[in-house]
C-alpha cells in the first residue's frame, strides 16, 4: 500500500515543501480550538464532580475497601521513620540475643503480588510477605544488606541530611558489591517500614529536564522554566522543595526521548503553543513521576505523551500513567492518571506516510513484549490503545519519533505536532 | 630457489599446449580435461589452498582412508602417522640437486638493504634493554626474545608424510590405477562415508607432484597374500594415469596386513601444527576404537612431537550399507545416469528397483500418473531426455515414505562418550542419540554429548586440546572432525544462540562446557568451498541439533544441581558466618546510637526498650555478645539441616564407569602365574 504510494507522494512533494503542511491552520485558529476543548473538558469535570461529590478528593483504597488486603506506603516524618527503624532493630537484638537468630517480614514485590486496581487506575501491592531468615544460604546476603541499610538510614534521620543512592552503596562497596542490589533493598526498607522512599531521605541523581510555561519555587528560588537556555530545569530530586506552581499553559508535553525533547525545546515550541515540556529520557525515575504528578494535580492541566511507536514507548507512558510494579506500593504518590497517547501511534505510520526505510522490523523479543502488553490490564481498559497495539503486533513495524525527522529535522515541531493538536488526535 | 613454482609453471605450459593440440584434432575440449587437471588446478576446493592446508589435508585424506580400509574388514583400527621434516640439503639431495650459495645476494626478495638492517639492530637494542629492565624488576619475560625470522619467498619447508594402517590392503596389481588415477563418480549406490570428495589419498598424490615432484611411495600387503607389496609411482597429471617407477613383491615376515603409503610434500608445520593435532584428537574422541600413534620428526629434536591416542573399547560401529537412491533426493543427471547403468529392462523394474521406499504397486501408480507415454512395460532405455523430465518433475511433487536409517552408521552412544571421557576427562558427561530424519530424501542422525569441567590447563601442557571456560564446540560429520570456518556452522549456531544454558545451570562464561556433535548421513549439506561447515539454514538439521544438545543438558542438570546442594551442605557453615560481624555490627551501632539518645534525654523510649539501652550502656550488651549468640544460632541451624539433608538424600554414590582392560598381545606367552585359590596374579615379561 504505502509503496504504491510513494511515487504520487513525492510529486506533491514539488509542489509544497512539507507533506500535509497544506492542511494545516494558522496557529491562531489551533489555539483556539485547543481553549475550546480544555474549557470543554474542565467544564464536564467540574459538572461530573457536582454530580458525585466525592470526587473532589483522588478515590483511595480505604475507599474500595482493600486498604486489609492491599499495602500502600505514606509520606512519614523523619522522627517517626527513625521511631520505625529502632522498633525493628530492638526487636532484632531481642531475638538474636534469645538465641532464634532474626529475620525480616518483607512485603513481596513480585509480579504476582501485584493487582491493578481499574477503579483507581493503577497498580497497587497486595499483601503478601515473605519472611528473610539470616540463618539461611539464600537469603542471609539480602538480609545482612537490610540490616545495614537499616542503620545507615538511621544515621540520617538522626543527623537529618539527604544522601543520593550513589552515596549509598558507596558506604559499604564490599557488602554492597553493585548499586542494584542496595537499590533494591532501599525499596524493600521503605515498604518494610511503610513510607515512601522520599521520607528515608534517600534521593536518586537528577534525570528529568522540564523547560516551558511554568513558574515554581526550588527550595525558596523561584524558576522561570522559560528562562531556563535551552537545556531547561533539571527536575529537583526531592519534591518537597518544589512548589508555588504557576502556569499559563494549555497542556503538558510528555517526552520519551532526550532528542525530541531538545528538538522542541531549541525551537522554543512552548511559545507558538504555551506547554510545558518534559521528559526523563527513557524509563522515568521517581522524581520525574513526582513532578508530573504534582503538575497536573495543581495545574490541572491535560497530559499529553508523545513516545516512541513500539512496545517499550507504550510501557513508558503506562509507567508515568499506573506505576511500575517495582515501585507500586507508593503507586499512590507516583502516577498522574488520564494521560493521553498523542503519538506516535502505530497508525500514524501509514496516516503520515512515514517512509519504509525509517520503520524497523519488530524483533521477536518486541513482538513478545507487545504481545504480553496486550494481557494488561491497563492496556485493556482503554480499547483506543488496544487497537494500536493489536496494530503494532500485526504489522511487525516500529517507529522512534526520529523517523519524522526524514522529512527534516523541524518536521516534528513544525508540522507534526501542530497537526495533531489541530485535529485533537489523542487517545 | 627451490623449485616450488616450476612444476607448477611447467604443468601449465605443458596443459596449454596439450590443449591446442586438442583444439586442432578434437571437437570437444572440455571433455578430454583430465579430472587430475581440473583438480590440480582448483586444489583449493579440496583443500589445498596453502602448504599449511595441503599438509592438514594430505595428513587427514590419508587416516581417514586408514580407518575406512580397517573398517572394511571389521579389523580394530591402529593408525601410525608420521611427519617428518625434512630440511632444504636434505630435500635437493632427494631429488639430487647441489646447493648452492647465493652469490647475488640483491637478487632475493630478502634481501636486507643497509637502511633496514640500521632500522632492525636499533629495534633489536631496543628490546633487549627493554628485557633486561623486566628481568631487573622481576616481571615474567613472555619469550625469550627471539625476532621472528620472516620466511622468505620460496624458502618451502617440505615434509614426509607417512601412514601406516592394518587395514585391507590393496591387490597387487590394482595399486598404480588406485593412485595414479583420478576418477570422477565410480560410486554407483548411495553410502554414508568419511571422505567429503572421494577422492583419497589421490589429492595428496596430486600435490606432492605439483610442490616437489617426488613420487609416492606405497607398501600395501592384503589378509590372504604371503608377501608385501612395493610401488613407488608418480602420477601423470595431463594425461590421468600413473608413471610406474617400481612395482615390487617382497617378503611379508611379519604377517602385516594393511597399507603404508608415503609422500614427500611441501607443507608448513609451525602454523598448522595445532591444527593437526586437533585434527587427531578430535579424530581419537570420535573413533575411541582405533589406536592412533602420532609423530612428528624435526630437525631440531626438541621441537619433537610424539601422542599416541589409546584404544578405549572394541565396540565399533557397524559399517554403513550401501544403499539405493531416494526419489525425492535425485536429479536430473542422476537420473540419466542410473537409466544408463541400470541392468534392468522395463520402466517398471527400473524405478522398483533402482530406489528406495517405491514398490511395485508404487511404481505402477507413477508410471500411470507420468502420461500416456509412459507405460510400466516399455524399455527404460528407450526413455527419452525429454521423458526423464517428467519422471524428475514426478519425484519431486509426489509423496513417498521417508528414507530410513538404517544404512547409516553412528558413532553411537557409548563410543561417543567414551572417546569424550578418554581424551578430555571431563567432570561430567551427557550423551544423547537422536533418531534417524530426513532432509531432501537423506536420512541423518544427530547425535550430542555435553561435557562439563575439564583437566587443569597446567596438566596438559603440550597436548593442545584444551576446554577454556566458555562453550568448545567439537563437530563431527560422518565421524570426522571439522575444524574450518566454526562460525556460520549450524551447531556453533546452535550452541552459541539457542540454548539457554542458564536453565540447566551451566554458566556459559564460567564453566568449561564441551559440545559435541556428530551428524552422520548419506549426504552431508556442506556449505562453503572447503566443504568446512553445514549451514545453519536446514531448519530439520538445526532443530534437531538442538534437541539432541538439549536432551545432554536436562541429564547433566539433575547431576549438576545434586552437586550444587553437596557443595551448599559443605559450605553452609562458612558462608552463613561470613555475613555475621556485618549484621551485628550495624544492630549494635543502632542501640549505640539509641543508648546516647535515650542518655542524653533527648529521647524518650518505652520501657521495653530502655531495659535493653541500659544493658548496652552498662557493656551488658555488646557486639561480641551479639556476634557470639548469632553465631549460636547458625550453628545450630546448620546441624539440623544437615541432618535433614543425610535422611534426605541417604547414602548415596556415584554411579559406577566400566573400566576397559587392555587386551594382552597374544604373541607375548612368557607369563610366570602366580596362583592363589581365589585368583590368578600373572606377571608379563
Amino acid at each position: 500500500m504505502a509503496d504504491k504510494k510513494k511515487p504520487k507522494r513525492t510529486k506533491e512533494d514539488k509542489d509544497e515543501d512539507l507533506p500535509f503542511k497544506s492542511i494545516l491552520e494558522s496557529d491562531e485558529a489551533i489555539l483556539k480550538l485547543l481553549k475550546s476543548y480544555i474549557s470543554s473538558s474542565l467544564t464536564a469535570a467540574g459538572s461530573s464532580g457536582a454530580s458525585s461529590s466525592s470526587s473532589s478528593k483522588p478515590l483511595t483504597l480505604a475507599d474500595l475497601s482493600l486498604s486489609s488486603s492491599c499495602r500502600e506506603v505514606a509520606d512519614l516524618s523523619l522522627s517517626s521513620v527513625q521511631t520505625e527503624i529502632e522498633t525493628v532493630i530492638v526487636q532484632i537484638a531481642r531475638s538474636i540475643l534469645a538465641g532464634d537468630g532474626f529475620s525480616f517480614s518483607v512485603p513481596s514485590r513480585a509480579a504476582s503480588n501485584q493487582l491493578y486496581v481499574p477503579e483507581l487506575d493503577r497498580i497497587v501491592l497486595k499483601d503478601k510477605s515473605t519472611l528473610r531468615p539470616f540463618a539461611s544460604v539464600s537469603s542471609v546476603r539480602k538480609t545482612t544488606i537490610t540490616t545495614r541499610i537499616l542503620a545507615l538510614i538511621h544515621q540520617l534521620c538522626l543527623r537529618n541530611i539527604h544522601v543520593t543512592k550513589r552515596d549509598l552503596f558507596y558506604t559499604d562497596v564490599k557488602l554492597f558489591q553493585d548499586q542494584t542490589q542496595s537499590d533494591a533493598v532501599l525499596d524493600d526498607v521503605s515498604c518494610m517500614l511503610g513510607c515512601t522512599r522520599s521520607s528515608l531521605n534517600v534521593i536518586a541523581a537528577e534525570k528529568g529536564v522540564v523547560v516551558g510555561r511554568l513558574i515554581f519555587s526550588d527550595n525558596g528560588d523561584m524558576i522561570d522554566c522559560t528562562k531556563m537556555g535551552m537545556g531547561g530545569k533539571a527536575i529537583p530530586p526531592n519534591i518537597d522543595r518544589v512548589g508555588d506552581m504557576q502556569s499559563d499553559a494549555m497542556f503538558i508535553l510528555l517526552v520519551e526521548k532526550d532528542a525530541a525533547y531538545i528538538r522542541l525545546a531549541e525551537d522554543r515550541f512552548y511559545n507558538r503553543f504555551p506547554c510545558i515540556i518534559v521528559t526523563a529520557k527513557g524509563q522515568p525515575d521517581v522524581a520525574t513521576r513526582l513532578f508530573l504528578r504534582k503538575m497536573k494535580m495543581e495545574l490541572k492541566l491535560p497530559v499529553l505523551a508523545l513516545v516512541d511507536s513500539d512496545p517499550y514507548g507504550l510501557k513508558i507512558l503506562s509507567v508515568y500513567g499506573c506505576g511500575s510494579k517495582n515501585m507500586s506500593y507508593d503507586s499512590a504518590n507516583l502516577t498522574t492518571p488520564d494521560i493521553k497517547w498523542l503519538g506516535i501511534r502505530p497508525s500514524d505510520l501509514d496516516k503520515y506516510k512515514i517512509p519504509e526505510q525509517c520503520r524497523l522490523p519488530m524483533t521477536e523479543q518486541d513482538i513478545k513484549t507487545g504481545k504480553d502488553m496486550l494481557e494488561e490490564d491497563f492496556v485493556k481498559k482503554n480499547p483506543g490503545w488496544v487497537e494500536e497495539l493489536n496494530l503494532m503486533v500485526k504489522t511487525k513495524q516500529k517507529a522512534e519519533i526520529q523517523a519524522l525527522s526524514s522529512f527534516g529535522f523541524q518536521y516534528l515541531s513544525e508540522v507534526y505536532l501542530p497537526l495533531k493538536l489541530q485535529q485533537q488526535d489523542w487517545l | 630457489m627451490a623449485g616450488g613454482d616450476s612444476p607448477a609453471e611447467t604443468k601449465k605450459g605443458s596443459s596449454k599446449t596439450s590443449k591446442n593440440t586438442k583444439d586442432s584434432s578434437k571437437e570437444s575440449t572440455l571433455k578430454q580435461k583430465s579430472p587430475a587437471e581440473f583438480f590440480a588446478e582448483n586444489k583449493n576446493i579440496a583443500g589445498f589452498d596453502n602448504p599449511g592446508k595441503s599438509l592438514y589435508t594430505t595428513v587427514r585424506e590419508l587416516v581417514e582412508n586408514a580407518l575406512d580400509s580397517s573398517e572394511s574388514i571389521s579389523e580394530l583400527p591402529e593408525v601410525e602417522v608420521t611427519i617428518e621434516e625434512i630440511g632444504k640439503s636434505k630435500f635437493n639431495s632427494m631429488i639430487g640437486l647441489i646447493d648452492r650459495e647465493r652469490v647475488d645476494t640483491k637478487l632475493y626478495d630478502d634481501y636486507e638493504t643497509d637502511k633496514a638492517r640500521e632500522k632492525r639492530l636499533v629495534k633489536e637494542a631496543r628490546a633487549s634493554e627493554i628485557q633486561a629492565k623486566n628481568l631487573a624488576s622481576g616481571k615474567k619475560n613472555k619469550e625469550p626474545g627471539v625476532s621472528k625470522v620472516l620466511k622468505a619467498r620460496g624458502e618451502a619447508s617440505y615434509y614426509k608424510v607417512t601412514c601406516k594402517d592394518n587395514g585391507k590392503g590393496m591387490p597387487h596389481d590394482d595399486i598404480p590405477n588406485m593412485f595414479g588415477r583420478v576418477l570422477s563418480g565410480t560410486k554407483y549406490g548411495l553410502k554414508q562415508t568419511r571422505g567429503k570428495f572421494g577422492l583419497g589419498a589421490k589429492m595428496a598424490l596430486i600435490w606432492s607432484k605439483m610442490s616437489t615432484g617426488l613420487p609416492i611411495e606405497i607398501s600395501s600387503s592384503m589378509k590372504s597374500q604371503n608377501y608385501v607389496t612395493f610401488c613407488r609411482l608418480d602420477i601423470d597429471i595431463h594425461r590421468n594415469i600413473p608413471h610406474i617407477h617400481l612395482h615390487e613383491k617382497k617378503a611379508n615376515k611379519e604377517k602385516w596386513h594393511g597399507a603404508e603409503i608415503q609422500v614427500v610434500i611441501e607443507g608448513n608445520w609451525t602454523t598448522y601444527r595445532s591444527k593437526i593435532l586437533h585434527y587427531m584428537r578430535q579424530m581419537a574422541v570420535i573413533t575411541p576404537y582405533a589406536q592412533f600413534l602420532f609423530r612428528f620428526i624435526s630437525e631440531t629434536p626438541e621441537k619433537n612431537v610424539t601422542v599416541k591416542f589409546t584404544r578405549r573399547t572394541d565396540v565399533m560401529p557397524p559399517i554403513p550399507i550401501e544403499t539405493k537412491h531416494h526419489p525425492s533426493s535425485v536429479d536430473l543427471l542422476l537420473i540419466k545416469r542410473l537409466v544408463t547403468d541400470t541392468s534392468k529392462k522395463t520402466l517398471l523394474q527400473f524405478l522398483q528397483n533402482e530406489f528406495v521406499n517405491i514398490n511395485k504397486n508404487l511404481a505402477a501408480r507413477l508410471i500411470g500418473e507420468m502420461g500416456p507415454d509412459f507405460s510400466p512395460g516399455m524399455a527404460v532405455k528407450s526413455v527419452t531426455s525429454q521423458q526423464m523430465v517428467r519422471i524428475h518433475q514426478l519425484f519431486r511433487q509426489a509423496k513417498f515414505d521417508d528414507p530410513s536409517g538404517d544404512c547409516l552408521s553412528p558413532a553411537g552412544e557409548y563410543n561417543l562418550r567414551l572417546g569424550i571421557i578418554k581424551e578430555l576427562h571431563p567432570d561430567m558427561v551427557a550423551t544423547h542419540s537422536g533418531s534417524a530424519q530426513v532432509f531432501e530424501g537423506h536420512p541423518f542422525i544427530v547425535e550430542a554429548g555435553v561435557s562439563v569441567g575439564g583437566r587443569d590447563v597446567k596438566q596438559a601442557s603440550h597436548i593442545l586440546l584444551l576446554f577454556i571456560h566458555g562453550i568448545n564446540i567439537f563437530r563431527f560429520a560422518n565421524r570426522i572432525p571439522l575444524l574450518f570456518e566454526q562460525g556460520g556452522d549450524v551447531v556453533t549456531r546452535t550452541a552459541l544462540k539457542r540454548i539457554n544454558w542458564n536453565s540447566y545451570k551451566i554458566n556459559q562464561t564460567q564453566d568449561k562446557i564441551g559440545v559435541f556433535v556428530s551428524i552422520v548421513s548419506t549426504k552431508i549439506p556442506f556449505k562453503g568451498t572447503g566443504k568446512e561447515y553445514i549451514g545453519d539454514d536446514i531448519s530439520e538439521i538445526a532443530t534437531a541439533v538442538k534437541s539432541a544438545i538439549q536432551q545432554c543438558c536436562i541429564q547433566l542438570k539433575s547431576k549438576i544441581v545434586k552437586r550444587l546442594q553437596a557443595r551448599e551442605q559443605q559450605e553452609r557453615k562458612r558462608s552463613l558466618s561470613r555475613y555475621i560481624p556485618d549484621a551485628t555490627g550495624a544492630v549494635y551501632e543502632v542501640l549505640k546510637q539509641m543508648t546516647e539518645e535515650h542518655t542524653k534525654k533527648r529521647k524518650r523510649y518505652k520501657e521495653e526498650e530502655t531495659a535493653m539501652l541500659e544493658k548496652v550502656s552498662k557493656l551488658i550488651i555488646t557486639k561480641e555478645t551479639l556476634k557470639e549468640k548469632l553465631a549460636e544460632h547458625v550453628e545450630q541451624v546448620d546441624y539440623e539441616m544437615a541432618l535433614e539433608y543425610a535422611t534426605q538424600s541417604g547414602v548415596s554414590e556415584e554411579p559406577r564407569e566400566n573400566i576397559y582392560l587392555q587386551q594382552l598381545n597374544p604373541n607375548h606367552s612368557n607369563f610366570i602365574d602366580l596362583q592363589s585359590p581365589t585368583f590368578v596374579f600373572r606377571l608379563i615379561l
